[in-house]
């Protein structure tokens, strides 16, 4: 597999504090790599490591497959856009004046504001000042200015911080559509049910030390996700799905199923209907992220 | 192996962020002060201040320089780098450019219009001296090194407002210590020359060596000029390269 963002012990510390403690990140090219972790765990230092901004205590980190230096930081970042804690803009220009200045920057030609601008749905907000957008427009601002240029990696440090439902909900669906355009993103949240909406895979961050990384269907494997069977007869299902050697469990009157695995769930299913037992619901129960913390750490956090 | 914009595209790119930001307006304002300042407070009472016209105004220009500069200095930097801090772009722009290349334009976007101001002051003095008939000779020497002693002191504070601009999230300290120095700049020309030497803000009176004679029976003030002090000015220009490197040290430390 190819990795566009490899680090190895890349570890950041204040003082006595560590902040990012030896990460070692694989990022694989054309995925959405969430990178999971409550408030202060070390996400956007991270992120900021990558772009240069914060310079790494020690350890080594490569993007494109090039180790990332102070010299040719910027020759590697000219494929990349980011997006970190909040949006970047000039309050007293117009939403083009603002992607106008990125793309003297990135060395774009101008044209390109056009497609990013219909990418993230602005046209109509172009000529408006900056300083009159909501938040959610500021974000989608960034992330078209993030977007000049076709960039191949996409930093997104907490996008959907600050939007209102239908706003995440936008910002989520255009993250997802990324790829389509051969863009890898690595974005960061707190929120497990946001990366799990829209990652292909799962880096958990906790303290500064990386405690999960690998697609996120293993997290959900690992994690405990479980299948909860609804049936017309759960005693009976149980008693059949057991017999079947299935991964099954009786919880508080409920048959669950503890596996994620789509072909253990058909195989569930396909039995139940065989033995004229009518499934009535199919339901994920997913972990919080507080749960999914205490299975991988043993310690409860607060998120 | 940086594929950072040149430097000449950035400083056009400093120059379109300011687009709506009207500077001109408070430039104009600022040459407003000094136009008045040329025309009203330089003009002659009676014939003795027609034979001294032109030094006249090489004494009491760096004066007005004094309490005006910082001031003006402080707004300027202020006006530029308070876009950067509010709209947060700093943690973008360093993913685009060089920081030390970010630093450079926005110094000398601020240093274009202070530098446009001093060289209107001379030109003011020159119309003063036309209007009025000034019966002195202008010395297109001392001209130059009101010029070039002014640009100085300016370059010197705005190194420090600058840094205080961007690092600041609130504006009002680098505006106060703009207003503070004005004061402070205008009070050292009462203390004794060693512990005047001390105030950065009152540098734009320390180089020219003008000496004024009150008599206080005729009521005549007469002007000598003893010189220009180009070692101080010497000095000062290592002391300026110094303070400008160490204010952009001090600002790119700062991770964003």
């Amino acid at each position: 597999m190819k990795y566009i963002i490899t680090t190895k012990a890349l570890t950041k510390k204040y003082n006595d504090k560590t902040v990012v403690d030896r990460l070692d990140l694989k990022i694989p090219e054309g995925s959405i790599y969430g990178f999971l972790g409550p408030n202060g765990a070390g996400k956007s230092t991270t992120m900021k490591m990558l772009l240069g901004l914060v310079k790494p205590s020690f350890g080594y980190m490569s993007i494109f497959e090039k180790e990332v230096t102070e010299k040719n930081r910027l020759a590697i970042l000219k494929d990349t856009g980011s997006l970190i804690e909040s949006p970047a803009y000039y309050s007293h220009l117009s939403g083009k004046e603002n992607l106008q200045i990125i793309c003297k920057l990135k060395n774009v030609p101008e044209r390109d504001i056009n497609r990013v601008l219909s990418l993230v749905r602005m046209e109509n907000q172009q000529n408006k000042k900056v300083g009159q957008y909501s938040l959610g427009m500021k974000q989608r601002l960034a992330l078209a200015a993030a977007l000049l240029g076709s960039p191949k990696l996409l930093f997104l440090d907490e996008p959907t911080n600050g939007l209102d439902p239908a706003g995440i909900l936008e910002m989520r669906e255009l993250i997802r559509s990324l790829p389509n355009h051969g863009i890898t993103v690595f974005v960061s949240s707190h929120l497990l049910s946001e990366i799990d909406q829209m990652a292909t895979d799962v880096g958990i961050i906790d303290n500064g030390k990386l405690i999960f990384q690998d697609s996120l269907l293993e997290l959900h494997e690992q994690s405990g996700t479980k299948i909860l069977l609804k049936t017309q007869n759960d005693q009976v299902a149980w008693k059949l799905l057991s017999s079947h050697h299935l991964p099954i469990r009786q919880e508080e009157n409920k048959i669950y199923l503890d596996s994620f695995k789509e072909e253990e769930i058909i195989r569930a299913v396909k039995l139940c209907v065989e033995a004229d037992i009518g499934i009535l619901r199919i339901e994920e129960e997913q972990r919080s992220l507080e749960d999914i913390f205490l299975n991988l750490t043993g310690k409860q956090v607060s998120l | 192996m940086s594929t950072s914009p040149s430097f000449f595209t950035q400083f056009i790119i400093e120059q379109k962020k300011q687009r709506h930001k009207s500077h001109f307006i408070f430039v104009l304002f600022f040459i407003g002060v000094q136009f008045l300042w040329a025309f009203y407070a330089q003009r002659p009472t009676d014939y003795n201040d027609l034979t001294q016209g032109y030094l006249s105004c090489f004494h009491f220009f760096p004066v007005i320089n004094t309490i005006l500069y910082p001031v003006f200095i402080a707004v300027m930097a202020s006006r530029l780098c308070d876009m950067e801090v509010k709209g947060d772009t700093l943690k973008l722009l360093y993913t685009l450019q060089k920081k030390s290349s970010f630093y450079d334009c926005k110094y000398l976007s601020s240093l274009l219009p202070i530098f446009f101001t001093i060289l209107t002051e001379a030109f003011l003095i020159v119309l003063t001296g036309q209007y009025y008939h000034f019966k002195d000779t202008l010395s297109t020497a001392m001209l130059f090194e009101l010029i070039l002693s002014t640009l100085l002191v300016s370059c010197a504070l705005l190194s420090i407002q600058q840094v205080l601009s961007l690092l600041s999230q609130n504006q009002i300290l680098p505006l106060l210590v703009g207003l503070l120095g004005s004061f402070l700049g205008l009070f050292s020309l009462f203390f004794p020359t060693d512990f005047a030497r001390l105030v950065l803000f009152g540098y734009f009176c320390a180089f020219f060596k003008l000496e004024n004679d009150w008599d206080e029976k005729t009521r005549i003030i007469t002007y000598y000029y003893r010189g220009f002090d180009w070692k101080l000015l010497l000095v000062f220009l290592l002391f300026t390269i110094a303070l400008y490197f160490f204010c952009r040290w001090l600002t790119l430390k700062k991770e964003v």
